[in-house]
C-alpha cells in the first residue's frame, strides 16, 4: 500500500485534492473502512420475492422518477409510480411504464458478443464471458503498449448509478480521455449560469407567477417536477411565454408563443433587460448589494431596443416591452426559464449568460417563485487512488475550449482531434451504453472515427448503432435487473435513490460493477484494487454517517430531508463567483479575452431554398435509445421532416411525401409532413431513427436520422456541440 | 352497503398528450400490442387557428362507462354487462366475437382482443381498485399532471362529487343518451 500512496496517485486525483497527506492517509484505508462495515448482505441478497413489490427508480431518461416494481411469478408484470417520491410528483411518464419491455425485449443482447465480419456488417458469434473479457483486456494493454494510455478513450452514458465504476475504471486505466453526455446537451447552461450565480440555478416553477421558456419544451421533453408544476391548478395566477420556432405541447399549454427566429433568443433576452433598465424596472438597493457590474450592463444593452430586437426575432417590439414589463412586475416570483439542453448555437454560453443576467437583475435569486439554489444528499464517497502512469499526455481536447470540463471533454473536439489524430492518435474506444452514432453530430465522422479504431468495446442491453460497429460486444443488466449504488439527486429539494433488482438478470446479462471487477482483474492488480469491494460493502459505506438513509430507501424507495425548498439559504453569503456575488459583468471571462458581458450575433442568413435544421425531444423517446420500444414504437412508428405549409407550398412538395433532407455532412431520407407548427424557415425531425442496426428490429429502416446531417459545431467557450446550425436543402426522393 | 357509482372526472387543460396513460393502460390489462388494440388514448384535436396564432387541445378518452350503455343493449350473448358499482365489462367466456357492441359504441372504447377471443375494454382496472391496496386505475394513477381524478359519485365527499359541484363539466355526444359516466371539466 505504501507503495502505492507514495508513487501511484494519480496525478488528476493529486490536482484534484488540497493535501496530498491527507488524501492518501484517508484513501489507503479505504477498503479495510468498506469491509468493516459489510453488513450481513442484506443488500445484495436478491430480489423480489417470486409476488412483490419493489421500489427502485426509473432508468428509461435523465429523471430518475420512483418506481415500484410489481412482480407476479418471477416476472415484472407493472411498473407503477412511487408515491412517496416527492420530486415526480408520483407519475411516471409513457417511457416509464414501457421500462416492462426494456425486460421482456426480444432485441436484447443475451450474451458477450465477438465481431466476425467486417465492422458494421453485423455478423457476431456468441463468446463466454471469460473469453470476450480477455479480448478486451488484451487489446487495452496492447493499445495502451502502442500509444500510451491516453490511446484509449471511454464513452459513457449517464444516470445508470454504474457510470461511476466505468469512469473509475477509465481513471484508474489511465485514460485522461472521457466523454459524457454533457457536451451533447447543457455544459453552456451550467457555464453561462454559473460565471454568473456560482451554479446552475433551479427555477422554482411551482411557485412562479410567470415564467418564460425559450426552446424549453417541457410538456414534451419532461423534466420532474418541472413539467409537472407547470401545469399548476387552475386555481394558479400563472402565466407561461414560450418562444420556439415550433408549435410544440408546450406552445399549446402556454399563454403565448412566439414563433422565434431560431438563434436570435438572445436579441429577445437582450431586448428585455434594454427596457428593465430603461425603464427603472429593477431594485436598485438590491443590485447595489448583491451584485456586480449592474454599472456596465446599462451602457452595453443601450443599442439592444425592442425595435432592433424585433427585426432579429421577427417578435412585435411592442411584445417584447410587454413581456419585459410583466416579468418585472410579476418579479421576484418571475423566472426566464433556462432550460437544460443547450446545444442550440455556438454562442450559446453567452445566450444563457443573457439569461441568467436577466434573471439576476429582477432579483429572482434564491426566492420563493425565483431561481434556487442547489442542495443534495450529502453520502460517503468511495475514494480510491488510481494508479500513477508516466508518459500519458493530457486530453486530446486539451485547450480547446475556454471552460473544458476535465472529464467530461467536448464530444465535438474529442470527434474532430481523434480522427485528426491530432496531437496524437486514439486507437481503443470502450463505450457504455452511449450510443454515439446516434448522438454526436456528423455521424459520417463518427464513423470514420470508429473506422480508425484498433478495437471497440461496448457495453449496452440491445444492439445499438454503436454496439453494431464494436468488436466486442457485452451485455448489461437492465435497470430492473440491478442492484445500483445510492445516488443524490440535487435540487432545492434534493432526494436520495437506489435501485432494487425486481427479478434476477436475464440470460448472461451482468451488472456494470462485475464487467468493471472482472476487467480490472484482468487489467493489473493496482486497478483492481480499487474495486475490491462488493455493491454491499459500497451502498454501506455511503451511507456511514446517514443509516437513515438505506432504511428510508428500503421502507419507501426515496430519502429526503425536507419537502419544500430551504428558500433565503445563501442570502447574504458569498455565492460559488469569484466576487462571491451575483456576477452580472464577468471579470473571469474578461480575463480569458471572452466578452465579459454577452454580445449578440446574429445568426446565419438562410439562403432561398434552405432551411435551418433543428432538433428537440418528444416525451416518448429518450435520445438514440428507447425508440425501438415495443411500446413507444407503437406510439411514434417513425420520424417525419417537418415543414411550413407554405414552404412546402413554395417548393412543390407535398404532405406524405417521401423527401431527401440535405446537409454538408450527410443526406436523410424519410416522408414529409406538412403542417403549420413550424416556422416557415426551418424544418425538423425527431431523434432516434435512421438507425444503422438492424439488431433494433423495429426501427430499423425507419426515417431519417438528425445526426446524420447535423455538422460537428460548438460553443468555444463550454465546448458545448451547436445543433442547429446547419442548413438544410429538402428535394423529392 | 350502498352501491358505489365509479366515474371518471377530466380536466383536458392539463393534458400534455405524453401517452403516459396508454401505456399504463396496455402493461396493466394485458392489451395486446399494435394500435388496433386499446383501452384508452389521447387524442390531439385537430390545430385551430392559422400561423402563428395557433391552438391544440388534447383530450384523453376511453370507456365512458354509461348509464344507459348501448353495447349492453346490443350484445346477444348478455356477455357485456354493468356491475353494481355501474362498470361496464365484458365477460370472456360469454363473447363470442360477433363485434356488435364494437359497432354499437359511440365512442369506439372497443376492441378485439385475438389472445383471449373475446372483446375487450377498460374495466376501471378492476383489479386494482377492488384489489388488497385499493389502487387507483392505472391510467389515473400514473398520469403526471392528474388530468384524471377517480372516485364514487353516490359519495358527496368523493373528489369526483366534489369537483363536479364545484365546475361546470360536460359529457361526451350527450345526444345518444347513453348518459356517460366521463365528465370533463370545462
Amino acid at each position: 500500500m505504501s507503495r502505492l500512496i507514495d508513487k501511484k496517485l494519480s496525478r488528476r486525483r493529486f490536482i484534484g485534492l488540497s493535501s496530498c497527506t491527507l488524501a492518501t492517509a484517508v484513501v489507503g484505508s479505504q477498503v479495510k473502512v468498506l469491509r468493516a462495515l459489510a453488513t450481513s448482505g442484506d443488500i445484495s441478497a436478491p430480489v423480489a420475492g417470486k409476488d412483490d413489490s419493489i421500489f427502485t427508480t426509473c432508468g428509461m431518461c435523465v429523471n430518475k422518477c420512483g418506481v415500484i416494481a410489481r412482480v407476479r411469478d418471477g416476472v415484472i408484470r407493472k411498473l407503477d409510480p412511487n408515491p412517496h417520491f416527492i420530486k415526480s410528483r408520483a407519475m411516471l411518464c409513457a417511457r416509464g411504464n414501457a421500462g416492462v419491455k426494456v425486460v421482456y425485449d426480444p432485441d436484447r443482447l443475451k450474451y458477450p458478443l465477438i465481431r466476425t465480419g467486417a465492422r458494421g456488417e453485423g455478423k457476431f458469434r456468441k463468446a463466454t464471458w471469460a473469453e470476450a473479457l480477455d479480448l478486451v483486456a488484451k487489446n487495452l494493454n496492447t493499445i495502451a503498449d502502442k500509444y500510451t494510455r491516453a490511446g484509449v478513450m471511454f464513452a459513457s452514458t449517464e444516470g445508470t448509478y454504474q457510470d461511476h465504476f466505468f469512469n473509475q475504471l477509465a481513471e484508474c486505466f489511465g485514460s485522461p480521455n472521457t466523454v459524457r453526455h454533457p457536451t451533447l446537451c447543457l455544459s453552456s447552461n451550467i457555464q453561462g449560469f454559473s460565471a454568473t450565480f456560482g451554479t446552475n440555478p433551479t427555477p422554482d416553477v411551482l411557485n412562479a407567477d410567470y415564467i418564460i421558456m425559450s426552446g424549453a419544451n417541457r410538456s414534451e421533453a419532461l423534466i420532474t417536477p418541472d413539467s409537472i408544476d407547470m401545469l399548476k391548478g387552475d386555481g394558479g395566477r400563472r402565466k407561461v411565454i414560450y418562444l420556439d420556432p415550433r408549435f410544440t405541447k408546450t406552445a399549446a399549454k402556454a399563454d403565448k408563443w412566439f414563433p422565434i427566429k431560431a438563434g436570435t433568443d438572445m436579441a429577445f433576452i437582450l431586448a428585455m433587460i434594454n427596457v428593465i433598465v430603461s425603464e427603472g424596472l429593477y431594485d436598485k438597493t438590491y443590485l447595489q448589494n448583491n451584485t456586480v457590474g449592474f454599472d456596465k450592463l446599462l451602457p452595453h444593452v443601450a443599442s439592444y431596443t425592442p425595435e432592433w430586437a424585433q427585426d432579429e426575432c421577427e417578435i412585435a417590439a411592442d411584445d417584447i416591452r410587454k413581456v419585459a414589463r410583466e416579468f418585472a412586475e410579476a418579479a421576484p416570483k418571475a423566472v426566464y426559464y433556462q432550460g437544460r439542453r443547450s446545444s442550440f448555437a455556438s454562442n450559446d454560453t453567452q445566450m444563457r449568460r443573457a439569461m441568467a443576467i436577466l434573471n439576476a437583475i429582477v432579483g429572482n435569486w434564491d426566492v420563493k417563485g425565483g431561481m434556487l439554489p442547489n442542495a443534495g444528499i450529502k453520502l460517503t464517497p468511495h475514494d480510491y487512488l488510481a494508479p500513477w502512469y508516466d508518459d500519458v499526455p493530457e486530453r486530446i481536447d486539451a485547450g480547446s475550449v475556454a471552460f473544458l470540463s476535465e472529464k467530461d471533454g467536448s464530444w465535438p473536439v474529442v470527434q474532430e482531434r481523434v480522427l485528426a489524430a491530432d496531437p496524437y492518435p486514439v486507437k481503443g474506444m470502450m463505450i457504455y451504453k452511449q450510443n454515439v452514432l446516434s448522438s454526436v453530430p456528423d455521424r459520417a465522422k463518427t464513423l470514420k472515427m470508429m473506422d480508425q479504431m484498433d478495437f471497440i468495446c461496448c457495453i449496452d442491453i440491445t444492439m445499438s448503432d454503436a454496439a453494431w460497429y464494436s468488436d466486442v460486444v457485452l451485455p448489461e443488466a437492465t435497470y430492473l435487473e440491478r442492484q445500483d449504488p445510492i445516488e443524490s439527486l440535487g435540487g432545492p429539494v434534493p432526494v436520495a435513490v437506489f435501485r432494487q433488482p425486481a427479478i434476477e438478470a436475464q440470460f448472461e446479462s451482468k451488472p456494470c460493477l462485475w464487467i468493471m471487477q472482472e476487467l480490472a482483474t484482468r487489467l493489473g492488480e493496482e486497478i483492481a484494487e480499487t474495486f475490491d469491494f462488493t455493491m454491499d460493502e459500497y451502498i454501506h459505506h455511503q451511507v456511514k454517517n446517514n443509516p437513515q438513509i438505506l432504511t428510508d430507501l428500503k421502507e419507501k424507495g426515496v430519502y429526503f430531508e425536507r419537502t419544500e425548498p430551504n428558500y433565503g439559504s445563501t442570502l447574504g453569503k458569498r455565492l460559488k463567483t469569484v466576487s462571491g456575488k451575483i456576477e452580472i459583468y464577468s471579470q473571469r471571462y474578461a480575463d480569458k479575452g471572452l466578452d465579459p458581458l454577452p454580445v449578440y450575433i446574429s445568426p446565419t442568413k438562410i439562403p432561398a431554398g434552405k432551411y435551418r435544421l433543428i432538433v428537440g425531444r418528444h416525451a416518448f423517446f429518450t435520445h438514440g435509445t428507447t425508440a425501438n420500444n415495443a411500446y413507444l414504437h407503437e406510439i411514434m412508428p417513425e420520424n417525419t421532416l417537418w415543414l411550413h405549409s407554405a414552404a412546402a407550398a413554395q417548393a412543390g412538395l407535398t404532405h406524405g411525401q417521401t423527401v431527401k433532407v440535405r446537409s454538408s455532412v450527410g443526406e436523410e431520407t424519410l416522408n414529409l409532413e406538412v403542417t403549420d407548427k413550424i416556422r416557415p424557415d426551418c424544418v425538423y425531425m425527431a431523434h432516434g431513427f435512421g438507425v444503422l442496426s438492424k439488431g433494433l428490429s423495429n426501427i430499423y429502416g425507419k426515417g431519417g436520422c438528425d445526426a446524420a446531417l447535423i455538422e460537428t459545431k460548438y460553443c468555444p467557450i463550454s465546448g458545448n456541440a451547436a445543433m442547429h446550425e446547419t442548413l438544410v436543402e429538402v428535394v423529392p426522393a | 352497503m350502498k352501491n358505489k357509482r365509479f366515474a371518471i372526472v377530466l380536466d383536458t387543460k392539463r393534458c400534455i398528450d405524453c401517452k403516459a396513460c396508454t401505456v399504463a393502460c396496455k402493461t396493466e390489462n394485458h392489451v395486446p400490442l399494435g394500435t388496433d388494440n386499446y383501452r384508452n388514448w389521447v387524442g390531439p384535436e385537430p390545430l385551430r387557428g392559422t400561423y402563428p396564432n395557433l391552438g391544440q387541445t388534447f383530450t384523453p378518452s376511453q370507456c365512458q362507462h354509461c348509464s344507459n350503455p348501448p353495447c349492453e343493449h346490443v350484445c346477444p350473448t348478455g356477455a357485456t354487462t354493468v356491475t353494481p358499482d355501474g362498470i361496464v365489462h365484458v365477460i370472456e367466456h360469454k363473447c363470442i366475437g360477433c363485434k356488435y357492441c364494437m359497432t354499437a359504441c359511440p365512442y369506439d372504447a372497443r376492441y378485439y382482443n385475438e389472445e383471449i377471443e373475446a372483446v375487450d375494454k377498460c374495466t376501471f382496472c378492476s383489479q386494482r381498485i377492488y384489489g388488497e391496496n385499493g389502487q387507483l386505475p392505472a391510467c389515473v394513477e400514473t398520469c403526471p399532471t392528474k388530468v384524471r381524478v377517480f372516485g364514487d359519485l353516490n359519495d358527496p365527499n368523493s373528489d369526483v362529487s366534489k369537483l363536479l359541484a364545484k365546475h361546470p363539466s360536460r359529457v361526451l355526444k350527450p345526444a345518444q343518451g347513453t348518459k356517460p359516466n366521463l365528465y370533463y371539466l370545462i
